[in-house]
C-alpha cells in the first residue's frame, strides 16, 4: 500500500483577540497520509512543520492533523498546535470548497486560534498559487507504506538448491564495536533436509574480530523468521546464544523497506539471488556479548537485511553505509556463477536512499544501464574496492577500505556444496562522492566513514 | 414614492391636523422596510389609484380638493369588487395613520434583562466548532439550546435576527419595532383563496418576542392522536415537559386588574349568554397592560423565550450568533449508510459567509423556515416535507360601544372564550396597539376618518379555528407559502364570526362591524344573521399566526419526514425542534406545546447520545 506526502506553504495575517496588532502569518507544512490521497474521498494525514508569526511566534515543530477531502465533504481542515511566546496555541481552520469559486475556495484557508479551548484569535492563510502551485504539485510523492515485519517471514517453499539469510549488522555507538549476526537455511540441491545454521561476529576497534557459529540444526519452518537451536531473529527481535557469544536485541525499523535487486525478483524469485532491506535504516538497544565484552547498546544504528537465492554469487562486494540523518548506501555488485553470466563483469546494484529519495530511481539502472550502456563498474578487490556511476545528470564514487585487522574471512557453502569465502568488515572505511552536473561536475555531498561502514568482498 | 394624495384621500385631510401631514412620510418608511414584490404592489395600486383620478377629474389626487377627491374614492368604492383592494391598500395607510395620531407612551423605566450571551455575526470568527448548533432562537430553538447545553454540549444558536432589549422596545414607536421584529416587516402571506396574511417574527427569542403570550397547554385530545394516529410516541411524555415549561415561562392566569375593557366586556358578553369563559393563562406575571406585545413588551412582563429559556441556556454555555442566515446544513457523504451533518454555513449581513462545525444540527427556525433550509441543504427529498402546514386561520370582528373602551389600554389578548372549542373554535379577546389589529375599518375617505375617530369605541375579538392541514410551504430560499382554506374549515370561521357578534351584542355592542367589505356592519344580531347569510369565508380578511407541521415527526415514515423523536429522516445528526415538527393542528395558541416537543426531541437525544456513550466506555 501507498501513502502520500506533500509539503505546502501558506501565508497570511492573523490577529489575537486580546487587541494585538494584525500579524504576518507564515506556514510550512509537510503532510503525510497512510493511503494515497484520493480526491473524492476523505483522507487524514498527519502534519508538521514551521509556523511564523511576525514578532510573536516561530515554532518548527508545529504538529496537527489534517482532513482532505475537497469533493465528499467540500473541506480541507487543518488543525495544528504549536507555541507562540511560551504559549501553546491550536490553530483550526478549514479550506471550504465551492465549484462556484474553486481556485478561491481551494486556497484560502480562515481559521481560529484557540488557548486551552478557549478562542484566543483569528486569521486567514492564503496559498499563493503563482509561486506555490509548482512547488506543491512537485512535492507530491506516494511511498510505499509497508510493514518490515512481513519481510522477516521465510520464503523457502520445500524446493532444493535454495538458501535464505537473515542478517543484521550494526555499529555501537559507545565503543566503535560492529556487530554482525548471521542466520542462514540451506536447502541442499541433493533434496536432503534443510539446515538452518550462522554466526555471530564483533568488531571491536582495538583487539582480535572475535565469532563464533551455531548449527547446523534442523530447521522446523517456523513462520515468523529464523529460529534454530536457541538463535531467534524475527521482527523486532534477535536473540541467541552461542559458545561464549550471547545476545538480546530489540530492533526498532527506521524508514521505509529498501530494495537492493528490483522488487520484482523478491516477489518472484526469477534471478539466482536478490537482497532486501525491510528498513532500510534500524536502532538496536539491548545487549551483546562475545565472551570478552559485553555490550549495552542504546539506538545503535544498524539494519537486517534478506537474501533469497540458489546460493553465492561467484564474486561480490555488499556496502551498507549509514550517512546520517535518514540517509543510507547500499551496494550489492557481484557476477554470477552460471554460464554466460559469469563472464560479465559485475552487475551493480546501487541503491543511495537521501532526503526521501532513492538515486537511481530503479534499481536496473546501476546494474545494466541503458540497454547496457552507462551501467555502473566495480573494481573489486582487497582491501580497497570501488564503485563509480553515473545518470544523466548526477554521478557517484563510493570507494571502501577494510583494513586486514578489522576483516573477519570465513567459509561459505553454497547448495550445491560448492565452497566459498567471505571476507567480512563491520568496521570498515567508506568515501562517498555524490556529484551534479550543472555546467560542471559540481560536489553535491560526499561523506567520509571510518570504521563505520559495513562491507563484505567474497569469492572462490 | 410618497403618496400624498392618496393618504389625503384615504384619510380625508384637510390639512387641518398636524399628524395627518406626517401620515405619508411614515407610510414611505414602513413600506421601504417591506419585501420588494410587496412594496411595488403597494405602489402599483397607488399609481392606479392615481391614474383614475387623473381619468375622472383630470387632476391626480394631490391637486384635487378634499371634495373632489371624496368623490374619486366614492366612485371607485361604489364598484364592489375594487373594495378588496382598496382595504389592502388601507392596511398600510392604517399603520401609518394610527402610529403618527396615537403619541406615544412615555417610556417607562424598563428592568434590566437577564444577561445573553450574543455576538454579533460580524464578530463572530468565520471558522468555528461545536457540539451542537441550534438555528434559530424562538420557542423551540431556546427550549433545545438550553436542553443540550444542560447536557453538558457546547452549543452556538443561529438567529436571522437581532437582539433587542426590554429597554429599546419602551424607546421606539411601535410601528418602528413592528418592521424590526417581523419577518418581511410583517408582510408575509399564505397565497391562495382568499389569501392570509402570516406573520412570523425575527428576532433573538423568535415569534415569542411579539406573541400575545397566550400559553394554552396542549389539549389531552389532540395528544391523544399525535401519539396514537400519528405515531409520535414522544406525545406521551408531554404533559410532564408542559409543566417544566410553564414553570420556565411562570405561566399563571391573568389577573382581572389589568385586563382591560375589552377583556372584560368579552368576559360580561360570555357571562350573559352563559357561555364557558375566563381570563386566559399567560406567561407575563407583572403584565401593566401596555397593549404591545406584537411589538415586544416594553415592561419585560412577558417571560419571552430571550428573557426566561435562552438566559439560562447561556448560564449553561451557549452562545448565541445573531444576524446570522443559515443558507444550508452540511452533510459529510462518505461514510457508510447515511449521510451526517457536519456543520452549517452562514451568511453574515454584509454577504460574508462563516461556517460551524457540529455533529448536530437542530433546525429551529419555524415552520415556514425550517423545510426551506432543508432543501436549500439537499434534504428535501421526503415527499411530505413543507405539506402538512396548519396555521389556525383567524378573523376578527369589532363592536362599537356607546362609552369608551380604548381596547389598546390593557391586556392585548386578555380573555378566551371556550364554548365552542370542542367545535374547533377559540375566541379570545385581543385587541392591539393602534393600526395594528387585522381588523380593517370600514369605509373610505371621511366615514374612515370618522371610523378611525371613533375607534376608542370599538372592542375587538378574534377567533381561531383548528385548521385541516391545507397549506403548504414552497420554494428554497424566499418564503413562498399556498393555503387552501378548506370548505369545513371555512364554515368554522364563520360559525366563528357570528359567535363572536353574539358575545358582542350579549356585552352591549350597539353595533357590530364584521371587517367585510360587502357586508361591514350590523346593528342587531338578526342582521348579522342576515348579512352572514350570503358572505362565505373567501370574504373574510383572514389572518395566521401559528404555522405548524411541515416536517411533521411521526411513526409512518412514508408520511413524516421526521421520525417519531424528532430526527429528520434520511439523514443522521438533525433533529427537528420547532412549530413544524408538531405532527398536526395544535388546536391552541402553540408556544408551549413547541416548547415542550423540543423539550422532548432534545431530551430523547441526550438521553440516547449519553447511553451510548456509556455502552461504548464499557
Amino acid at each position: 500500500m501507498r501513502g502520500t506526502t506533500f509539503t505546502e506553504t501558506m501565508l497570511g495575517t492573523v490577529r489575537l483577540d486580546t487587541g494585538d496588532p494584525v500579524r504576518r502569518i507564515r506556514l510550512d507544512l509537510r503532510a503525510e497520509c497512510e493511503e494515497i490521497l484520493r480526491p473524492h474521498r476523505t483522507t487524514s494525514a498527519q502534519v508538521h512543520g514551521r509556523l511564523r508569526i511576525a514578532g510573536l511566534a516561530d515554532d518548527p515543530n508545529a504538529t496537527g492533523e489534517l482532513e482532505i477531502s475537497p469533493l465528499a465533504r467540500r473541506r480541507i481542515r487543518y488543525r495544528l498546535t504549536f507555541t507562540a511566546d511560551g504559549r501553546d496555541f491550536t490553530l483550526d481552520g478549514w479550506k471550504s470548497v465551492s465549484p462556484r469559486h474553486p481556485v478561491r475556495s481551494m486556497t484560502v484557508l480562515p481559521f481560529t486560534l484557540y488557548e486551552d479551548g478557549a478562542r484566543a484569535g483569528q486569521g486567514t492563510l492564503r496559498f499563493p498559487v503563482t509561486t506555490g502551485l509548482a512547488p506543491f504539485l512537485l512535492s507530491f510523492r506516494f511511498p510505499r507504506r509497508e510493514d518490515a515485519a512481513q519481510y522477516a517471514v521465510p520464503r523457502w517453499d520445500g524446493s532444493p538448491g535454495r538458501t535464505e539469510v537473515w542478517y543484521t549488522t550494526l555499529t555501537d555507538p559507545a565503543t566503535g564495536t560492529g556487530i554482525w549476526l548471521h542466520h542462514e537455511l540451506v536447502a541442499p540441491a541433493d533434496g536432503s533436509a534443510p539446515i538452518a545454521h550462522g554466526w555471530a561476529a564483533a568488531f571491536p576497534p582495538e583487539g582480535k574480530v572475535r565469532h563464533v557459529r551455531f548449527g547446523p540444526a534442523p530447521w522446523h519452518s517456523p513462520t515468523h523468521g529464523f529460529t534454530a537451536e536457541g538463535v531467534d531473529a524475527g521482527p523486532g527481535r534477535l536473540t541467541g546464544s552461542a559458545g561464549d557469544f550471547h545476545w538480546n536485541l530489540t530492533e526498532q525499523p527506521l524508514g521505509e523497506p529498501l530494495f537492493t535487486f528490483p522488487r520484482w525478483s523478491w516477489r518472484r524469485p526469477l534471478l539466482p539471488a536478490t537482497h532486501m532491506l525491510p528498513a532500510a535504516r534500524a536502532t538496536y538497544d539491548g545487549t551483546f556479548g562475545d565472551g570478552e565484552n559485553t555490550l549495552t547498546l542504546r539506538a545503535a544504528p544498524g539494519a537486517s537485511a534478506r537474501i533469497n537465492g540458489r546460493g553465492n554469487a561467484r564474486r561480490w562486494a555488499w556496502l551498507h553505509a549509514d550517512l546520517g540523518g535518514s540517509d543510507v548506501l547500499e551496494v550489492v555488485a557481484a557476477v554470477s556463477t552460471r554460464p554466460v553470466l559469469r563472464r560479465l563483469p559485475p552487475l551493480v546494484f546501487l541503491r543511495l536512499h537521501r532526503n526521501g529519495r532513492t538515486w537511481p530511481r530503479r534499481p536496473e539502472r546501476s546494474a545494466v544501464g541503458l540497454l547496457g550502456a552507462g551501467r555502473f563498474r566495480a573494481r573489486i578487490g582487497l582491501p580497497t574496492w570501488t564503485v563509480t556511476g553515473r545518470t544523466l545528470l548526477r554521478r557517484i564514487r563510493v570507494e571502501v577500505t577494510q583494513p586486514e585487522e578489522r576483516t573477519l574471512a570465513l567459509d561459505y557453502r553454497d547448495p550445491d556444496g560448492a565452497a566459498a569465502v567471505c571476507r567480512n568488515s563491520e568496521s570498515a572505511d567508506a568515501t562517498v562522492l555524490l556529484e551534479r552536473w550543472w555546467g560542471r561536475w559540481r560536489s553535491e555531498a560526499s561523506w567520509t566513514l571510518r570504521a563505520t561502514a559495513h562491507a563484505e568482498v567474497g569469492d572462490r | 414614492m410618497s403618496a400624498h394624495g392618496l393618504v389625503a384621500a384615504l384619510l380625508a385631510d384637510t390639512d387641518d391636523e398636524e399628524w395627518a401631514a406626517r401620515v405619508p412620510a411614515r407610510l414611505d418608511t414602513f413600506l421601504s422596510a417591506l419585501p420588494a414584490p410587496v412594496r411595488a404592489g403597494v405602489r402599483t395600486a397607488a399609481a392606479a389609484v392615481d391614474a383614475y383620478a387623473l381619468l375622472h377629474s383630470g387632476r391626480r389626487l394631490a391637486g384635487l380638493t378634499p371634495d373632489e377627491r371624496e368623490r374619486v374614492l366614492g366612485s371607485l368604492a361604489a364598484r364592489p369588487g375594487l373594495v378588496p383592494a382598496l382595504d389592502l391598500l388601507k392596511v398600510p395607510v392604517l399603520l401609518a395613520a394610527a402610529t403618527e395620531r396615537t403619541p406615544l407612551p412615555r417610556a417607562e423605566v424598563a428592568p434590566e434583562d437577564p444577561p445573553l450571551d450574543c455576538t454579533p455575526a460580524e464578530e463572530w470568527p468565520d471558522r468555528a466548532t461545536a457540539d451542537a448548533v441550534v438555528v434559530g432562537s424562538g420557542a423551540g430553538g431556546a427550549m433545545a439550546a438550553r436542553t443540550l447545553a444542560r447536557a453538558g454540549l457546547s452549543v452556538v444558536v443561529l438567529e436571522e435576527g437581532e437582539h433587542h432589549t426590554t429597554a429599546s422596545f419602551g424607546r421606539r414607536p411601535p410601528l418602528d419595532r413592528f418592521t424590526d421584529l417581523y419577518r418581511d416587516g410583517g408582510a408575509t402571506a399564505a397565497l391562495g383563496n382568499p389569501p392570509l396574511l402570516l406573520p412570523v417574527g425575527r428576532a433573538v427569542g423568535g415569534t415569542t418576542v411579539v406573541n400575545s403570550g397566550t400559553c394554552y397547554r396542549t389539549p389531552d385530545h389532540v395528544l391523544d392522536r399525535w401519539s396514537r394516529c400519528h405515531g409520535f410516541h414522544l406525545a406521551d411524555g408531554l404533559p410532564a415537559h408542559l409543566d417544566e415549561v410553564e414553570r420556565t415561562l411562570r405561566v399563571a392566569t391573568q389577573p382581572l386588574g389589568v385586563l382591560g375593557a375589552n377583556g372584560l366586556l368579552a368576559l360580561a358578553g360570555a357571562e350573559r349568554l352563559g357561555w364557558r369563559a375566563g381570563p386566559l393563562r399567560r406567561n407575563a406575571p407583572g403584565c401593566k397592560g401596555s397593549c404591545q406585545c406584537v411589538v415586544g413588551c416594553p415592561t419585560g412582563a412577558k417571560q419571552s423565550v430571550q428573557l426566561s429559556v435562552l438566559p439560562e441556556a447561556c448560564a449553561a454555555g451557549a452562545r448565541i450568533v445573531t444576524g446570522a442566515r443559515v443558507l444550508r446544513i452540511l452533510l459529510d457523504h462518505d461514510r457508510p449508510g447515511l449521510p451526517r451533518a457536519s456543520g452549517v454555513l452562514v451568511r453574515r449581513a454584509d454577504g460574508s459567509e462563516l461556517e460551524i462545525l457540529s455533529p448536530l444540527v437542530v433546525t429551529a427556525a419555524g415552520a415556514l423556515q425550517t423545510p426551506q433550509l432543508l432543501r436549500r441543504s439537499g434534504l428535501g427529498g421526503h415527499p411530505r416535507l413543507g405539506r402538512n402546514l396548519s396555521v389556525h386561520p383567524a378573523t376578527s370582528v369589532a363592536g362599537r360601544f356607546p362609552e369608551p373602551v380604548t381596547s389598546w389600554k390593557g391586556v392585548l389578548q386578555s380573555a378566551g372564550i371556550e364554548e365552542l372549542h370542542e367545535r374547533g373554535i377559540l375566541i379570545e379577546a385581543t385587541a392591539s396597539p393602534p393600526g395594528m389589529s387585522s381588523f380593517v375599518l370600514p369605509g373610505v375617505g371621511r366615514s374612515l376618518r370618522r371610523e378611525l375617530e371613533g375607534a376608542d369605541r370599538l372592542a375587538v375579538l378574534g377567533a381561531m379555528i383548528a385548521d385541516r392541514p391545507s397549506g403548504r410551504v414552497l420554494g428554497r430560499d424566499r418564503t413562498l407559502v399556498r393555503y387552501s382554506l378548506d370548505p369545513r374549515d371555512g364554515e368554522r370561521l364563520m360559525t366563528a364570526v357570528q359567535a363572536m357578534g353574539r358575545v358582542l351584542f350579549a356585552a352591549g355592542a350597539k353595533e357590530v362591524l364584521t371587517g367585510i367589505p360587502r357586508a361591514p356592519r350590523a346593528r342587531t344580531l338578526g342582521e348579522l344573521d342576515a348579512l352572514l347569510a350570503g358572505i362565505t369565508a373567501r370574504d373574510l380578511h383572514l389572518s395566521a399566526f401559528h404555522p405548524t407541521g411541515t416536517v411533521a415527526a411521526g411513526g409512518d415514515p412514508h408520511r413524516a419526514p421526521a421520525d417519531a423523536e424528532g430526527r429528520l429522516r434520511g439523514v443522521d445528526g438533525v433533529l427537528v425542534a420547532d412549530a413544524s415538527v408538531l405532527p398536526g393542528c395544535p388546536e391552541v395558541n402553540p408556544q408551549l406545546s413547541i416548547m415542550a416537543a423540543a423539550l422532548a426531541v432534545t431530551e430523547s437525544y441526550a438521553e440516547r447520545s449519553s447511553s451510548s456513550r456509556s455502552s461504548t466506555a464499557a
